[in-house]
């Protein structure tokens, strides 16, 4: 099964510089948290969508829809309840609720959206490049970049794993929860130890190619920054200042 | 440090009085008192049971041992006139790269470029340089054209080649492979082996493989057994392999050509015939021939065999399956299973075998096409209820395993069903009697050898009192000893009465087990029907990258098919 989040394209948000993915990633958190006003993340919204289309890797969302409906459902639900209001439309649920429960569905979905782009469209080694370049100690990078690889070969052996139990007979779907809970332990136990024997493998071919060797360290890709990389950064920077902005002058 | 390197001369390795021992292990070392020196451009091939030591001595020679894995460490490894033990592993990766088994986990990079490009990163080599290398790299490894692709595309041999590779880009003049074709189809073991060969003919470069399959080890200059953490042979490996007492004693597969003229014939050892066309020729020359009679029994022993088969058990019907990225992993495969069949479905890596059998058990559901087990839709009926009737062997022992104890494991299947206490401990003790380990009741599955946890993990499905049992590559891994053991456990599981699929590409596994073949090929059953049938048409098989056993390709050459030593000696006589 193919875990990957990367699609490799030739696009120009693939072309860009990991720092100012970065930067785009992070300024489009702030910008969203700053704003609870429904057009506005609307907006948001949609300028990301458009960032995503630009590098072709809007088809890695399918992959997340579900989470992201339900993200969307569940905001939308808890919030008509409990987001308290005047304009009650049916029992305890409130117009304010609801519109509040919107917004924060919109916000949660931007941020998601936002950063599977940024790995969609970010190879590991440039993730970790660029946070080098950003000063950071190459092992501290390193260690990062090997989480966010890890993910996916975690996920693909518990896969694996539930489909030996099931076919043993283990009944993961009925039962109450912590009956249920109680189950995912012949999934847990196997997991942990194929992760962990699997970590040592990597670790020791990490090593035997030379891994930690020098404190100085070639770097095979190039990072540049390009016309456009400083043409985006400056716009989330002229985005994010004119949210602080708009925000203070708003507020007071 | 003068007088050492005066004293290893142009040896590229240099062994003294080495011993190991884990943190962990009590009662031996894991090697004891190695001594070994190994030329420059030497191509050396390392065999020997299970637990003798091949491993630890590997991973002393670029200092894991004692740098990474930690415990009593004695004696002197010598690379290129490097200490080992002085020296660091990253050190030590410019003198000898070390290639694992398990090729999933030493790739990590987003494409095979940045793989390769890894190692001389580390070291700083220039970005030009690299470029370089690594354009060179691929051609010595054939993945040109393979630059942009992710590693978890390539298919089992390639990854294994891209790790070779990544490992050669630091150019260093050791390389040491550590069963690098275990999990590989045999025309991937091949691409190794040439490669290696290949890498050999510089003459630049001092080669170690440890390898369990003896048909791969003649190529080399010089093979080395290991038992019990010691040398006991270092010779060439004509004159080795030719002792097929010694290999029979030790544990470790005999070549089938040498040992079936030794049995037939009166051949002295240096005599004896190697290879298929070498005992093509010596069958002739000292006047054996085949008993067309006894043969022909052969033949109607298998008829009579397919004519007790019960009622159909699985009924495959036009089967596809396209996974959910788009990847179509079957075009259309038709199987029918009768009760009482033993069947291996072989191909190469990736062939869609495993894909295949999760549609037995309703892991799968077909994307068209159907699958009934037993007179019922496997897409209306819940792995559950299937589960009652078919057990399944994951290939990994390690992702069944998760209780404390033996006795917990085993009686989780009847448990989870809702079984009686007596009922459970009946059938616990059955199944562990079926597979051999009685009395490991309260052993912890986890601190078992690789051979025994494989035990568990069918003692487990057996307690479900299943029909049907799969089994996933039930040999990978293993020894030839206990290959031969977990075979002879299976065999044993058909007589008694319960109908056996596993998938295999060991060869001579699927030879003398198995009574009837599936070859798949990318997604299609290229063949199907009797072994010995399918056995017969060598080259159809080499198109599906598959290669027969020996003593069959002799036996092809002769214009019979005989599916094991055994069949073979029994059919043949002296020409009066």
């Amino acid at each position: 099964m193919d875990m990957f989040l990367y699609l490799d394209k030739d696009t120009l948000l693939h072309r860009l510089d990991p720092r100012t993915k970065l930067l785009i990633m992070l300024g489009s958190f702030i910008v969203t948290l700053i704003f609870r006003y429904i057009p506005m993340l609307l907006g948001l919204f949609i300028a990301i969508i458009l960032y995503g289309y630009l590098g072709k890797v809007l088809s890695n969302l399918k992959r997340i829809r579900v989470i992201l409906i339900m993200i969307a459902l569940v905001s939308v639900v808890l919030w008509a309840f409990a987001g308290g209001g005047d304009t009650q439309i049916l029992g305890p649920i409130t117009k304010e609720g609801i519109v509040y429960g919107v917004a924060v569905a919109i916000q949660f979905n931007i941020m998601i959206i936002s950063g599977m782009i940024f790995l969609s469209s970010t190879k590991i080694e440039e993730i970790s490049l660029g946070l080098v370049k950003l000063k950071l100690p190459y092992r501290g990078a390193f260690a990062f970049s090997t989480a966010i690889r890890l993910v996916p070969t975690i996920v693909g052996t518990a896969y694996t794993i539930k489909q030996a139990q099931k076919s043993r007979g283990l009944d993961l779907d009925s039962g109450s929860f912590m009956h249920r809970a109680k189950k995912y332990i012949p999934l847990l136990i196997p997991t942990i130890i194929s992760v962990i024997r699997g970590t040592n493998v990597f670790a020791m071919a990490l090593e035997s190619k030379g891994f930690g060797y020098d404190r100085i360290r070639t770097n095979y890709l190039e990072l540049r920054f390009r016309a456009i990389d400083y043409i985006l950064m400056l716009l989330m920077l002229v985005a994010i200042a004119f949210s602080i902005y708009a925000k203070i002058k708003f507020v007071s | 440090m003068e007088a050492a390197i005066k004293k290893v001369g142009t040896k590229s390795i240099s062994i003294k009085k080495l011993s190991f021992r884990y943190k962990d292990q009590k009662d031996r070392k894991a090697i004891e008192e190695i001594n070994l020196d190994v030329e420059k451009g030497q191509f050396i091939v390392i065999m020997g049971p299970s637990g003798a030591g091949k491993s630890t001595l590997a991973n002393c020679l670029n200092g894991l041992v004692p740098h990474f894995i930690r415990g009593e460490y004695e004696g002197e490894v010598w690379i290129n006139n490097i200490k080992v033990k002085d020296s660091t592993v990253s050190n030590m990766a410019k003198e000898i790269g070390l290639v694992f088994q398990d090729f999933e986990s030493q790739l990590f990079s987003t494409n095979t470029k940045l793989e390769i490009a890894f190692g001389p990163e580390n070291f700083g080599v220039e970005r030009e340089e690299i470029r370089k290398r690594i354009e060179k790299v691929l051609r010595i490894v054939k993945l040109e054209s393979f630059e942009d692709r992710q590693p978890s595309t390539l298919s089992g041999g390639e990854k294994q080649r891209l790790a070779i590779g990544s490992v050669l880009a630091s150019q260093p003049n050791t390389i040491c492979m550590d069963e690098p074709t275990t999990d590989l189809d045999p025309i991937g073991k091949l691409g190794i082996f040439n490669i290696a060969r290949e890498l050999h003919e510089s003459k630049e470069l001092t080669l170690i493989i440890i390898e369990h399959e003896t048909e791969e080890a003649l190529q080399a200059d010089r093979l080395i057994i290991m038992e019990n953490g010691k040398i006991i042979r270092d010779g060439l490996p004509q004159d080795i392999l030719r002792k097929t007492d010694l290999t029979d004693k030790i544990g470790i597969m005999s070549l089938q050509i040498p040992k079936y003229f030794s049995i037939v014939s009166s051949l002295s050892n240096e005599n004896l015939p190697l290879t298929p066309i070498e005992g093509f020729e010596k069958f002739k020359t000292v006047g054996l021939k085949i008993n067309e009679e006894k043969y022909n029994m052969l033949e109607l022993a298998d008829e009579e065999r397919e004519g007790k088969y019960g009622d159909v058990l699985i009924e495959v019907s036009d089967l596809e399956h396209t996974y959910a990225n788009g990847r179509g992993a079957l075009m259309g495969a038709s199987l029918q299973i009768r009760e009482g069949e033993f069947l291996a479905i072989t191909g190469h890596n990736g062939s869609g075998k495993t894909t295949l059998v999760k549609h037995l058990n309703g892991l799968l559901i077909p994307t068209s096409g159907t699958v009934i087990v037993n007179g019922k839709d496997t897409s209306e009926s819940s792995i559950f209820e299937i589960g009652k009737k078919i057990g399944y062997v994951f290939q990994n022992p390690d992702h069944q395993i998760f209780a404390d104890t033996v006795y917990e494991e085993v009686a989780f299947s009847p448990k989870i069903r809702g079984c009686p206490k007596e009922e459970i401990e009946t059938r616990v003790k059955e199944a562990l009697k079926a597979v051999e380990m009685e009395g490991y009741e309260e052993e912890d599955p986890f601190s078992l050898a690789k051979g025994e946890r494989q035990r568990i993990a069918v003692a487990s499905v057996l307690s479900a009192r299943p029909k049907i049992i799969i089994l996933d590559e039930p040999t990978t891994g293993l020894d030839y000893k206990e290959q031969k053991k977990m075979m002879n456990l299976i065999k044993s599981l058909n007589e008694d009465g319960h109908t056996i699929i596993i998938i295999t590409h060991t060869m001579w596994v699927v030879s003398e087990y198995a009574h009837k073949v599936a070859v798949l090929k990318e997604g299609e059953i290229m063949m199907y029907g009797k072994t010995r049938e399918v056995f017969q048409r060598e080259e159809d098989l080499l198109n599906s990258h598959l290669r027969t056993p020996h003593i069959v390709s002799l036996s092809n050459k002769l214009g019979k098919t005989m599916l094991s030593i055994d069949e073979m000696t029994k059919c043949t006589e002296a020409v009066k």
